[in-house]
């Protein structure tokens, strides 16, 4: 009712026409649907006119060129126990941009890291613009899981890990000297990391990959090179013999209140080093610090004058030359021996001696004149065959080659002193190697610290001889004389075992005083079992500072003991048994 | 009702006797929320990771809103037209107030500089979502109320406009630009079909627009978007961070997407990948063809509530008829501002794309907006069969 009065009176006042409802809902339904209409005009533009470009710039921001982490080549022993090892550890990087807004909780991520945070916050700061930034590369176990506590903690953002590799060195050390390290960039810096950086050098890889807004790699497109992990590398050395060795030189060195010390212990057979060790130490895992002076390889880096442990070369020269017997007899007494204006000494008076006593007592006397028997070249001779004064081809990075004159520049007095150690300069090594010529009936075999497989006679050096079969023989009975109540050297005798060596005890010359300072180098040099030797081994230690200095009593007692535990080790039988052991083994026999 | 299909069944129409309900329309907005939770799912995921420690926080919560949504829309599909009628300006009124408390200070959560929900418990109301659809009951209301003054008067035409205003000033101050403008623009269009007179409604429409443009002018963050969004590459790092990402999203779907979970963009790439710019990535991962479904399920919904629209307005029931066009006007103008915002057609701002971006408010309002059209649809069947029941019983006695 109210309805058609209502209607009635508007048509009745208002002459105006009716809305047309039914166009103004046209209108609205035509606008929403052209809207609808230019809505997917625009995607369709976005998505297959634009996608190009779009898909450019989206290129831009998330495909990066990556590393794929490669890993170095592995070190071990020649028994496969590894000596460095690259492990996977984690390094945490940053966004700077996205940190700079969390500057409070700097302080909790450097203390997770061991890190100033003044330094590290004052180092976000200056790369607050960048979006990457390393915090700490190859962190260990526990500051990783510390870093992740600091950041479920204080809610960090723009903070992250990636893998990376370490270099880890079991044999610490032990092995440090010999091994050397890598840097942070896993490049060899010192010892046999460096000089076969080539072959342990891993190559990382490249791929193409998708980073999210964070940084993180969401997936690989494509890998562009293939990580190329480095080759591993297998050395002579034997970890047990290391150990031992480096334990007694360290004892010895502590004991005599010395400088410094060397040992190398050498298989006769093959001129593999079996051990190399040096005094003082330092820890590749650790800091490092300490200079050159404790991380140098001695045994390979350092000279020394080799003293009376050249004068079974001499004795070998002269038989070789069938110059003189074992038996010959050369008058030593009074002891002294002019030689121009300058006198030779031996410490006692020990009359006359034959061939043999002169080893046995070490006269340098005896040892001059067995020596001018010979010319010149004769004695430059045997050295130069048994190796001094060239390097030895080991390959290990900054190796000295000792000198040796050349005889046409040698002065009287030089050929004198040259019978006794003085005037030329050889490293342990060296000096190892040339008793491993006696050692090994006269043949020369260039040292290496490499595995040699022999199974593989290609892997086998070029052997020389150096001396005849009879000669090596006859100067090793003399030298185990050495090893005697009778000798210089009885600390070195090892039950059950012939032992033969030779001691040398050296003055150290000092630029202004010459040879005038009680400064001293003992060494030993010897080999077991001396019928038919297996190990030849240089002891050699530095400024002994005790009352002791002679090398039959600092550095012999090490070769006895490294020695001893050596052959049980390697299962070398005894070739002197004590008739108790001969008892009990026809004991045990019956 | 049950006579009334017996008898119909020897009627002449077949066809429409065998639907009692928009099937299509409910098909249609379920398959949409369906379609949401996942897309919300593949969105959140790295985003939630990365936030909570929980790549299913999200996707949890969006299944509770679901089903909080779904009851909604339930229970409001039987409460009775009239009852929307009768209590369209209390609703208002109430909006209005839990408006004004958004804006007390203490009571409204502020999130990203924004202060529009009120915690309950482990849900958020944000007000603003629920006055787009109390505005349109209420206009509605207004317009079956004082359809002569409003034809004629400037005054019945301007009233209305007071408590939306108020609405709408209020929204603004939180500050939810995108809200205020869909709301305003629905309801304008709302008055112009309930049949306003042409000049003031133009005038009004030159008075709002003229507001707004200045609002955007003025404050300096709303021009930087505006200029930003004309050219997002100028600045890709800042003012046209987001847009670009978004856009970049869009480039890389081509044709059919790079397949659901796939896209790279809502890594870290793209905020708001789960909410306001859930749309870039649907077109990321399925793509143009993607897109255009979805453009057309809109369509779709907005087309059905404009056909309910005028079925009940030739059975004069004139408030079902507006509320229908209304919530089609709407839902229509919410979903191209989303996705135009995504594509950079419109500068960008805060609006969900409705019933499927994670937020349980604009859930649980696109759900009673749904079932709102279902129970017009369902009434306006129901007065079809009765007066074709009537006719018949006529013609049987004639």
């Amino acid at each position: 009712m109210a309805n058609a009065r209502r209607r009635g009176r508007r048509v009745a006042e208002t002459p105006r026409a009716k809305p047309n409802l039914r166009l103004r809902r046209q209108l609205i339904v035509g606008g929403l649907s052209l809207a609808f209409a230019v809505l997917a005009g625009a995607v369709f533009f976005r998505q297959v006119i634009e996608t190009d470009f779009l898909q450019n710039e989206g290129q831009r921001r998330y495909l990066r060129d990556g590393e794929i982490a490669a890993r170095r080549g592995v070190i071990t022993d020649r028994n496969g126990e590894p000596l460095a090892v690259s492990t996977p550890v984690e390094t945490v990087w940053a966004e700077p941009r996205k940190l700079v807004a969390h500057l409070d909780a700097i302080a909790p991520l450097a203390a997770a890291l061991d890190l100033d945070a003044a330094g590290l916050r004052q180092k976000i700061q200056d790369n607050a613009e960048r979006g990457f930034m390393y915090i700490k590369r190859r962190v260990s176990f526990d500051e990783a899981r510390a870093v992740r506590e600091a950041i479920a903690e204080h809610g960090l953002q723009g903070v992250d890990f990636e893998t990376e590799y370490r270099r880890f060195y079991p044999g610490a050390e032990v092995f440090g000297h010999v091994i050397g390290f890598t840097n942070i960039e896993d490049r060899g810096q010192e010892g046999l990391e460096l000089e076969y950086d080539a072959q342990l050098e891993a190559v990382p890889g490249l791929h193409r990959v998708i980073r999210d807004g964070r940084q993180r790699i969401v997936q690989e497109v494509e890998q562009i090179r293939p990580p190329r992990p480095g080759k591993d590398l297998v050395l002579s050395l034997d970890r047990r013999l290391q150990f031992l060795a480096y334990r007694e030189l360290m004892a010895a060195v502590k004991e005599h209140k010395a400088k410094g010390g060397t040992a190398v212990v050498l298989d006769v057979a093959t001129g593999e080093v079996l051990a190399m060790v040096n005094q003082p130490g330092y820890n590749p895992n650790g800091d490092r610090d300490g200079g050159s002076e404790r991380r140098r390889n001695r045994a390979v880096t350092d000279v020394m004058e080799p003293g009376s442990t050249v004068k079974p070369l001499v004795i070998a020269a002269a038989l070789e030359k069938g110059l003189v017997s074992p038996g010959t007899r050369i008058a030593t007494g009074p002891g002294v021996l002019r030689v121009g204006s300058n006198l030779v000494k031996d410490v006692h008076n020990y009359g006359t001696l034959d061939v043999t006593g002169v080893i046995t007592k070490s006269s340098n006397v005896g040892s001059v004149k067995i020596a001018q028997m010979m010319d010149y070249a004769g004695l430059w001779d045997i050295y130069r065959k048994v190796g001094f004064g060239q390097p030895t081809g080991i390959g290990f990075p900054g190796e000295t080659r000792g000198s040796l004159r050349h005889y046409s520049q040698w002065r009287p007095f030089e050929h004198a002193t040259m019978a006794f150690g003085y005037g030329l300069s050889v490293t342990a090594l060296q000096l190892a190697q040339a008793y491993g010529v006696l050692a090994a009936d006269g043949i020369k075999r260039p040292v290496t610290l490499l595995k040699r497989d022999s199974n593989d006679p290609s892997m086998l050096p070029v052997a020389t001889r150096v001396l005849s079969v009879d000669t090596a023989r006859k100067v090793r009975a003399m030298m185990e004389t050495v090893v005697s109540d009778k000798g210089t050297a009885r600390r070195a005798e090892i039950p059950g075992y012939r032992v033969g060596g030779k001691t040398g005890t050296a003055k150290k010359a000092s630029g202004s005083r010459g040879y005038g300072g009680r400064r001293y180098q003992s060494v030993f040099a010897g080999f077991v079992p001396a019928g038919n030797p297996r190990l030849v081994m240089v002891v050699m230690v530095d400024e002994p500072g005790g009352s002791s200095y002679y090398g039959g009593l600092v550095a012999a007692p090490v070769f006895q003991r490294v020695m001893e535990g050596a052959l049980r080790l390697l299962n070398v039988p005894p070739d002197d048994p004590p008739p108790s052991m001969l008892l009990v083994h026809r004991g045990g026999a019956s | 009702m049950t006579a009334a299909v017996r008898t119909r069944r020897s009627g002449p129409r077949r066809r429409e006797r065998a639907l009692p309900m928009d099937y299509p329309l409910l098909v249609c907005a379920l398959g949409l929320l369906a379609f949401g939770f996942v897309m919300v799912a593949s969105a959140s995921m790295s985003i939630a990771e990365n936030c909570c420690h929980d790549p299913f926080y999200y996707i949890m919560r969006h299944g509770l809103a679901l089903g909080l949504a779904l009851t909604a829309g339930l229970l409001t599909y039987f409460v009775p037209l009239d009852a929307w009628e009768r209590l369209g300006t209390l609703l208002i009124l109430l909006g209005i107030a839990v408006l004004v408390l958004v804006l007390v200070p203490g009571i409204g959560r502020t999130v990203n500089g924004a202060t529009r929900w009120i915690p309950l418990g482990p849900l958020n109301l944000q007000p603003s979502e629920f006055l787009k659809l109390f505005a349109v009951i209420y206009v509605s209301g207004y317009l079956v109320r004082h359809a002569e003054s409003v034809a004629n008067d400037l005054s019945g035409f301007i009233r209305p406009m007071i408590l939306v205003g108020v609405a709408a000033a209020l929204i603004l101050m939180q500050p939810d630009f995108g809200t205020t403008a869909v709301m305003l623009a629905t309801v304008m269009g709302l008055l112009f079909l309930g049949g306003v007179s042409i000049l003031p409604f133009v005038f009004l429409i030159g008075v709002v627009g003229v507001g707004l443009v200045a609002l955007v002018i003025l404050s300096p963050y709303r021009w930087a978007r505006v200029t930003s969004f004309l050219n997002p590459w100028e600045d890709p790092f800042n003012s046209g961070y987001q847009l670009s990402q978004a856009l970049i999203a869009f480039g890389r779907g081509e044709w059919f997407g790079v397949g659901l979970g796939n896209g790279i963009q809502k890594q870290f790439f793209l905020p708001e990948a789960h909410t306001d710019f859930l749309a870039s990535v649907i077109g990321e991962e399925f793509g143009l063809v993607g897109m255009l479904v979805l453009i057309a399920a809109f369509a779709f919904i907005v087309s059905r509530a404009f056909a309910i629209g005028v079925r009940a307005e030739i059975l004069e029931t004139r408030f079902a008829s507006y509320v229908a066009q209304g919530i089609g006007l709407w839902l229509g103008l919410q979903a191209f501002v989303n996705i135009g915002v995504n594509v950079g057609l419109l500068p960008t701002k805060g609006l969900t794309l409705p019933f499927l971006s994670y937020g349980s408010n604009s859930l649980i309002v696109g759900c009673m907006a749904i079932a709102l059209l279902l129970r017009i649809d369902v009434n306006v069947r129901q007065q079809e069969s009765d007066a074709r029941l009537k006719r018949g019983v006529k013609w049987v006695r004639a």
